[in-house]
């Protein structure tokens, strides 16, 4: 089986296509009739998925794993412990998840990546969600303890209340590109023209 | 029959002397349509003969001897083999020699999938059927026998993301009518699978309203789908059909979808304890018809419905409010669902835990930013292709004979 895409994914860190390239490898390794369930990194496969917010195709993979490889290589459960804890929205079990692991080198890059961009993606639904918020939850959302969640969040803008404990949030303005340029005219040129005819 | 074996080796060697241009390539394809009974006679003693062709220059030639190699019956122990010699040919044949007998094509890939199930390997067959179908294929939008046999083995392998890549070509030419309901069945339920449900509605109201003389068991089961995935997508079921429907689905299909029905009542009346009862007292024939999973996304989706309905009538409300309105356990509960509406785009709020208060806001979709603009633009592309399409379709059907004689009585 030639791995070299998904290694020189790997090394370049474009963690965003290693679900593709995985699984169109798997479904021309299969095509070839090769025995390949054994030998499949499918704990970078489930990651992979996972890194691109793509559980559903997660799902499915980790259904489609034999039993004996979930039984004798737990670095593939905990990978899907990861998806799992998406798929049910347990918004603190996924830091929890990708936490209580010791995860192998060749994958620790993935995780830490993906641990980054999920921290930032949950700042950014507290952001669109709330207006106050408690130093707790924020804790458990961003997967920092109190205080740090505390310093993460007044870095960005927000204002803390200190006897309540509640942050109060910095909503951002959203830019919108609104300019128009020629091509529209001609655009709409055609749409008139095909409604007179 | 020896006689016989040279006739097969002289036609091998026509086979290597006439498939350079496209006039000899007919010329091939003449003689070849002579030989069928001579390649059935010695269907097995053919299979030596493959390796003294190439499967990409002599793609006709290829296909004709390996159609009547497999035509015989297979053994279990070849069933591998031939699954891959097969695989092989359709991914280096060549696709304009291979479309000049597309019966033969389509044929082999049948005997390809049947080998397939029964080495219980699925997911050997995606890549290989995923090929054949492009090389088939006069044109994307062209519907030929072999996309419904790709989805069932993208079903059956669990491999959803190659299904919907073809589930995304409009078909607008069909060989066959079952081809077609199979084909809407099961890309409805790939389309499920991912969560793409307005795609799913789209292709299960295909099967449901097309135009068919007697109710099939592809049509009453993707109904029964229908149903849910309404429920789910939009939130309302209506029991009246487009006037388009056939008269038989019109008045049998609802015989068939009793509980499914009694569901989608169950759900208008907007209380989930009622729902749940419902969900137990059939919950039998749900699962029997493996909608089970289904039925649990319409029941947590009553919860999003209520929510959002409160946000037609409020501006503020607090979260144990909600909870107690929706029948929901507690405010953190509440809290929980409306973070997840907020999170999916499906509600406009803000929720304020320092009061425990959520505020609902207005739809701050303004379009006038060039993202929707360009929105707008491909849609209406779409729709002036779309009109053109009509257009050459009706003038087509101007034409046609059988139209003319039934206008002119």
């Amino acid at each position: 089986m030639d791995f070299s895409a998904l290694n020189d994914a790997l090394a370049s860190k474009s963690y965003d296509q290693i679900a593709d390239i995985c699984d169109t490898l798997m479904l021309q390794v299969s095509s070839q009739g090769v025995v390949f369930q054994d030998e499949w990194p499918y704990a970078i496969h489930l990651l992979g998925h996972i890194y691109i917010s793509d559980i559903n195709s997660a799902r499915f993979l980790w259904k489609r794993i034999p039993l004996a490889v979930k039984e004798r290589q737990p670095e593939v459960v905990a990978a899907w412990n990861i998806g799992q804890k998406l798929w049910t929205r347990d918004y603190a079990g996924v830091h929890e998840a990708i936490r209580e692991f010791n995860w192998s080198p060749e994958v620790q890059g993935i995780v830490a990546s993906f641990s980054e961009l999920y921290t930032k993606k949950m700042f950014e639904l507290l952001v669109s969600a709330y207006s106050t918020i408690s130093t707790q939850d924020t804790a458990l959302f961003l997967g920092l303890n109190a205080d740090d969640a505390a310093n993460y969040t007044l870095q960005r803008g927000w204002t803390l209340d200190p006897s309540s404990q509640m942050l109060t949030v910095k909503k951002q303005a959203v830019a919108t590109e609104q300019k128009l340029d020629s091509s529209k005219l001609q655009r709409l040129t055609e749409y008139v023209f095909n409604l007179e005819h | 029959m020896n006689l016989n074996m040279n006739s097969v080796e002289t036609l091998v060697a026509q086979i290597h002397g006439l498939s350079g241009s496209i006039s000899d390539i007919n010329q091939l394809h003449s003689l070849l349509k002579q030989s069928e009974d001579l390649f059935q006679s010695e269907s097995t003693r053919l299979a030596p003969l493959l390796t003294e062709l190439d499967p990409f220059m002599h793609s006709l030639g290829y296909l004709y001897i390996l159609d009547a190699c497999t035509s015989a019956p297979i053994s279990k122990e070849q069933a591998s083999e031939l699954v891959l010699s097969i695989a092989r040919f359709i991914n280096l044949c060549a696709a304009e020699q291979i479309r000049l007998a597309p019966d033969k094509f389509t044929s082999v890939c049948k005997r390809f999938k049947d080998q397939v199930m029964l080495l219980e390997d699925p997911m050997q067959g995606v890549a290989p059927m995923l090929t054949a179908i492009r090389k088939l294929q006069l044109s994307s939008e062209h519907l030929t026998t072999l996309h419904p046999d790709f989805l069932l083995f993208c079903l059956l392998a669990k491999c959803y993301k190659p299904g919907l890549s073809i589930l995304e070509d409009d078909i607008f030419d069909v060989d066959q009518p079952r081809d077609f309901f199979l084909y809407c069945y099961y890309g409805g339920m790939i389309c499920i699978g991912q969560k793409k449900f307005s795609k799913a509605l789209e292709l299960l109201h295909n099967v449901v309203t097309a135009p068919m003389s007697i109710l099939n068991a592809i049509v009453v089961e993707a109904y029964k789908k229908y149903i849910l995935v309404s429920l789910i997508h939009v939130g309302q079921f209506s029991i009246s059909f487009p006037k388009y429907t056939s008269s038989v689905a019109q008045r049998n299909l609802k015989n068939f979808s009793q509980p499914y029905l009694e569901l989608a009542n169950s759900y208008g009346a907007g209380k989930i304890s009622e729902l749940e009862l419902c969900v137990q007292a059939h919950n039998e024939k749900f699962e029997f018809d493996k909608n089970l999973g289904l039925v649990k996304q319409v029941v947590s989706c009553m919860y999003k419905r209520n929510i959002q309905r409160l946000t037609q009538t409020y501006l503020t409300l607090s979260l144990q409010d909600i909870a107690n309105t929706v029948q929901l356990n507690s405010a953190k509960e509440a809290e929980m669902h409306v973070l997840q509406m907020i999170q999916d785009g499906e509600i406009y709020a803000t929720i304020n835990q320092k009061d425990g208060m959520v505020r609902f806001l207005e739809d701050p979709e303004q379009y006038k930013t060039c993202e929707m603009i360009e929105r707008i633009d491909s849609s209406i592309q779409r729709i002036m292709m779309l009109s053109r399409k009509l257009t050459d379709m009706d003038e087509q059907l101007s034409c046609d004979p059988l139209y003319l004689a039934k206008v002119s009585l």
